[in-house]
């Protein structure tokens, strides 16, 4: 056979031969079933989010009509009018406030602890640094639920039940955050520190002055992580809070399915759904990349 | 020449003081709100401690009644389903999504990596509002679709078996993207001339996969596998929204210590529940990390 052919072959197998075609023809199909698979998947996942934002314009009977629709045929309103209504046991728009007020806080502290913690370790050698760090690490270990019991009888006795300092306080210094932020700023340039000294900064101007704005990068994450997990955060709220004009969003609704379920007013609840995961769901369309680089910040090296 | 030497041990001084006073917000919170609670829930695990009555230590008598009580095994039971179906259901499907994710023929990536994402970010309490409606025997949108395919229709969150299913459906839907992240940034950094030389050793798909890519993914591999253990351990949000089920049958650990610890108020028997927590969780890291071998430390 000669060169040409056999690089014809190479390069246009369906031109040369049978075989060629059939090769070809069934990479297509593989690459049609990979494809399916991935929408086929990608539908299911997303169709919760699709049906919470149609369930919500629709009222009771469209709701429950047989068969369903995705788009309801008349976008009502009324849900979210009832949503925002006063009611002694439904307070929607003083739980979101709520909620965005103790997010705020705890990203805010938690950024400001968290890059301190980091810049300590990163850029500082001290003794005690390995063990400091180790203690660190190791209180990652301790699962949340064996602090539960003697926490809230602390909180008891320090007459902080149903406050915001117990949501935010205990919390606002995370192992993990340090940990990401420390990874960050070792990675920038010590002798900055150097010349900051000799021109006669005080540490706490080198970090606040340099060190900070240079890590915006990963403040920038480590506030997206702290955001979703404050936003979210359940169990201890739970526990914590007792008037319900403090809740936040996800006690909220939970206690909103409570109240509402048995008068089957599904409509609002899916309202109140769709409004509470509208925010995140925003910021991480618009940050994806961060989001997902912060997540996976630990996993990679080990 | 004196006021500038004693300048100079300020100066250095403040230096050697900095790292503590930047590290030590943490330690003190740490202190206050981890360590001395961790202890405290010690002894309290030892006493009969309950509601506003004096403790009185009693030995590991809690400890027993523990491994007695029938809703603890209920609730452990349980829990070790839930595990294994997030270890054995949603690590290998996040596994495989992510190795059809990383192709490198693949268009539309970054769309699919969010929308397989997105499940994470939300609260699981939310979430689990909205599969009770999905779930709903008469109404609910799954019951629908099994209809039109001709499949029985079941009472997902009200029989007893289905209970765990459902909740499991819950978790699976919500993690597999979280962990697809995770592979998928693991299978990136596997070099492209590792496949290409197996290639030409004459190394078909499969084989490769399994003497490549398995291998090298290791680290990420230990790492899902240990924190969705202690996460799974953990469960609470969802089993708590779609409820214990029909006679505890979704009952997990962490619900069951709520339970005994907040709404029958005994802390004494809560704690020790905790602590038993705690070294499950403890063991299981230790056993799967020994497991896997690789333990790279920082």
């Amino acid at each position: 056979m000669s060169v040409a052919r056999a690089r014809r072959i190479q390069r246009f197998p369906s031109q040369v031969s049978a075989r060629g075609t059939l090769i070809k023809v069934s990479i297509g199909v593989a690459k049609g079933v990979v494809y399916l698979a991935l929408i086929a998947g990608g539908i299911l996942t997303i169709f919760p989010f699709l049906w919470t934002v149609s369930a919500s314009f629709k009222d009771t009977a469209e709701m429950f009509r047989y068969p369903p629709s995705l788009v309801p045929p008349v976008f009502r309103i009324s849900n979210y009018i009832t949503l925002f209504t006063f009611s002694e046991r439904v307070q929607f728009l003083r739980w979101y406030l709520n909620s965005i007020l103790v997010t705020v806080c705890s990203v805010l502290l938690s950024l400001t602890f968290s890059s301190m913690g980091g810049f300590g370790f990163a850029k500082y050698d001290f003794r005690f640094r390995r063990l400091l760090f180790g203690i660190l690490l190791g209180s990652m270990m301790v699962p949340f639920h064996v602090v539960l019991i003697p926490l809230f009888v602390m909180m008891i006795r320090i007459n902080w039940v149903d406050s915001y300092r117990a949501l935010i306080l205990p919390f606002s210094a995370s192992a993990f955050g340090i940990f990401l932020m420390r990874q960050y700023m070792v990675t920038i340039p010590t002798e900055l520190m150097d010349s900051a000294r000799i021109d006669g900064a005080s540490e706490f101007r080198i970090y606040y002055q340099i060190f900070l704005p240079l890590s915006r990068p990963m403040l920038g994450t480590l506030a997206l992580l702290t955001f979703m997990g404050s936003w979210n955060s359940f169990t201890w709220p739970l526990i914590i809070l007792r008037s319900p004009d403090k809740f936040t969003l996800p006690l909220g609704m939970a206690n909103l399915l409570g109240t509402w379920m048995g008068e089957r007013l599904w409509g609002p609840v899916m309202a109140g759904a769709f409004l509470s995961v509208l925010p995140i769901l925003l910021v991480f369309v618009v940050m994806q990349k961060q989001f997902i680089a912060g997540m996976t910040a630990g996993a990679i090296r080990g | 020449m004196v006021r500038v030497q004693a300048r100079d041990r300020w100066v250095r001084f403040q230096r050697r003081l900095a790292p503590y006073l930047f590290v030590s917000p943490f330690y003190v919170l740490f202190l206050v709100f981890l360590v001395i609670p961790v202890f405290f829930a010690l002894y309290a695990s030892f006493t009969n401690w309950a509601g506003l009555e004096v403790p009185q230590f009693v030995g590991i008598r809690n400890y027993i009644n523990l491994f007695r009580d029938k809703t603890f095994q209920l609730a452990l039971v349980n829990n070790i389903w839930y595990s294994g179906a997030s270890v054995f259901i949603v690590i290998p499907l996040a596994l495989f999504l992510a190795v059809l994710l990383s192709a490198n023929w693949l268009r539309g990536r970054e769309v699919f990596r969010a929308v397989y994402f997105a499940p994470i970010l939300t609260s699981a309490v939310v979430v689990g509002i909205i599969f009770i409606l999905l779930y709903d025997y008469r109404y609910g949108l799954l019951n629908w679709a099994l209809a039109q395919l001709g499949l029985p229709t079941p009472n997902w969150l009200g029989a007893r078996e289905l209970k765990k299913p459902a909740v499991i459906g819950l978790i699976v839907w919500r993690w597999t993207g979280h962990h697809m992240i995770y592979f998928l940034a693991g299978l990136q950094s596997i070099p492209q001339e590792l496949y290409e030389a197996a290639m030409v050793d004459g190394a078909n798909r499969l084989r490769s996969f399994i003497h490549i890519t398995l291998p090298l993914l290791r680290p990420v591999l230990l790492f899902v596998v240990v924190t969705t253990t202690i996460g799974s351990f953990q469960i609470f949000e969802e089993p708590y929204v779609l409820g214990a089920g029909p006679a505890d049958s979704g009952l997990s650990l962490a619900m069951y210590l709520y339970r005994v610890g907040f709404q029958y108020m005994r802390q004494g028997f809560g704690s020790s529940v905790g602590f038993v927590l705690f070294a499950i969780i403890f063991s299981l890291s230790l056993i799967q990390t020994k497991y896997f071998g690789l333990f790279r430390e920082e």
